[in-house]
């Protein structure tokens, strides 16, 4: 639980807010790079941490992430011109540069102005199929996350966004909390032939209901196939966890006991990087989820595709079975609205959480379903929420470390990010999960 | 709030790993009434304060960042 207030400090990411200061303090995924194909192809706006941008990629190919608002008079520079190593604004020709400099004032013959001031421009850079770029003070830049799916090729990344209408906190939280897993997402493992049939008293009646969803890593058991109980070797909705911080953020493990298997357990490693960054156990990338203002934020999957395979086929195939009806104006339909509900199939025991889609939806329909900002107040944590709890306090400590002058935690100093990995495994029980995840360098201590 | 919570659920994980049984938090009264203000319905109701799935003890001996596990 927190208080009014400190919900408050974690939840709003506006300039001059504790929380938007520290995040301001961390390199932050703001744009997907095929939103820019090409040199001088048309800009985009980007919203995050509550501040408005244009993005754009300019004749030489660099990227340029500035002001959204053209310094002389105000308009909207994602109507500009992106043309001869710069963008222009339309309504009185003022050009830029990707660092910010004032190239041309057409209304303004002498050049005194433009030598002396320049457009807000920040540090960008491209990995992983995404535009990152730093919004702190100059200077006060951490280590590039460098994570080693970044590097791949862009023919061998796929990156799917979701934009979601509540506070990004309950997304972010979401995307640590493994104990609901075996609950909410019921629907996804019966597709997958595989973990609990049951949810306390609830039990699964017959065969599986959504035979077309998206499921992790392809891991569907076909109509007719025997199940494939290896996929997600057990039935244990109440996972021991352990958890340790790192240079990075921390590692947390989930513990389960595996079905049939005395003395074995099911590990699942998350990795989760400061401040925007889970790399979940048994996916190949990284769910990375990031503010666009108090009340709005995108959920990015990050996923490197085995060479050879077709990425296009690829971002199809995760969104097999979602109802196009779900996903609302955005371009590419990326704003995800609530489907429906089928409450036959959830009465009658063959589904579960009722959503059709697979685990996105799923997670975005009781992430949304908490209001726009959560009110952490009332809440009963329980130890399995542990995960959440230290996310929690590494903001509660970075906003006063940064208020006293000292950077926020978990910046990555001294982190090999190509090494920072997460787990999937079932290892005897006597076994350290830390040996599934080389990179770890955890530390029980706190963090500060 | 969020360093006491973080601080009683890593001493709970602590005490089950090693075969303990946990039946009450103690804290400080300061966090027992930050936890009463917030949860003002519940004590209206005349329901135990709970944090972590335990009972609230206010104990003045308990520093106000380290509650105790009992």
């Amino acid at each position: 639980m927190l208080t009014e207030e400190e919900n408050e400090a974690l939840c709003r990411v506006g300039p001059g807010t504790p929380m938007g200061n520290v995040l301001r303090r961390y390199w932050t995924p703001a744009f997907q790079l095929g939103d820019l194909p090409e040199p001088d192809c048309p800009p985009i706006r980007v919203t995050i941490l509550g501040e408005n941008f244009v993005a754009f990629r300019d004749t030489e190919g660099r990227l340029g992430f500035l002001d959204e608002l053209c310094c002389h008079r105000g308009a909207s520079l994602t109507l500009g011109r992106v043309e001869d190593c710069g963008i222009r604004c339309l309504y009185h020709g003022w050009k830029y540069a990707v660092d910010g400099t004032i190239m041309e004032t057409p209304n303004l013959a002498a050049t005194t102005f433009r030598e002396r001031v320049k457009h807000g421009a920040y540090p960008v850079r491209a990995a992983g199929g995404l535009g990152w770029v730093y919004l702190g003070p100059p200077g006060t830049e951490p280590p590039f996350p460098a994570f080693g799916w970044a590097s791949a090729p862009a023919d061998e990344i796929v990156v799917s966004e979701i934009i979601m209408d509540c506070n990004w906190m309950q997304a972010q939280e979401g995307s640590i909390d493994s104990s609901h897993v075996g609950i909410l997402h019921l629907d996804t493992l019966a597709t997958m032939g595989s973990g609990p049939r049951s949810v306390g008293s609830f039990d699964f009646a017959g065969e599986p209901w959504d035979l077309d969803m998206q499921v992790p890593g392809g891991a569907r058991r076909e109509p007719g196939q025997a199940p494939r109980p290896g996929v997600w070797p057990s039935e244990d909705n109440a996972p021991r966890i352990e958890l340790e911080n790192t240079p990075f953020g921390f590692h947390y493990a989930a513990i389960r006991d595996v079905t049939d298997e005395p003395g074995k357990v099911y590990v699942r490693v998350t990795a989760f990087v400061m401040p925007y960054t889970a790399l979940i156990g048994g996916s190949n990338g990284a769910v990375i989820v990031v503010p666009r203002d108090d009340y709005t934020c995108s959920t990015i999957g990050v996923f490197r595709l085995p060479p050879g395979t077709d990425p296009a086929a690829a971002a199809e195939r995760a969104r097999r079975g979602i109802d196009p009806a779900v996903w609302g104006p955005e371009p590419e339909n990326r704003r995800l609205r609530l489907p429906k509900q089928d409450r036959e199939a959830m009465a009658a025991g063959r589904s579960f959480a009722g959503f059709r889609g697979g685990n996105r939806v799923q997670d975005g329909a009781v992430q949304m379903s908490s209001g726009r900002m959560y009110d952490r107040a009332k809440e009963h944590l329980v130890p399995a929420d542990l995960a959440i709890i230290r996310l929690r306090r590494m903001f509660a400590d970075s906003i006063r470390l940064l208020e006293a002058g000292h950077d926020p935690v978990g910046r990555g100093e001294g982190a090999d990010f190509r090494q920072v990995m997460a787990a999937s495994q079932i290892i005897d029980a006597g076994q350290d999960w830390r040996d599934l995840v080389p990179g770890h360098q955890g530390s029980r201590e706190p963090a500060n | 709030m969020s360093v006491v919570v973080d601080n009683a659920c890593t001493q709970i994980w602590d005490a089950l790993d090693s075969g303990a049984k946990v039946s009450s938090l103690r804290v400080s009264p300061v966090v027992y009434d930050a936890v009463a203000a917030a949860r003002a319905g519940e004590v209206a109701r005349h329901y135990p304060l709970m944090l972590l799935g335990l009972p609230l003890v206010a104990d003045h001996a308990v520093p106000t960042y380290d509650p105790v596990v009992a």
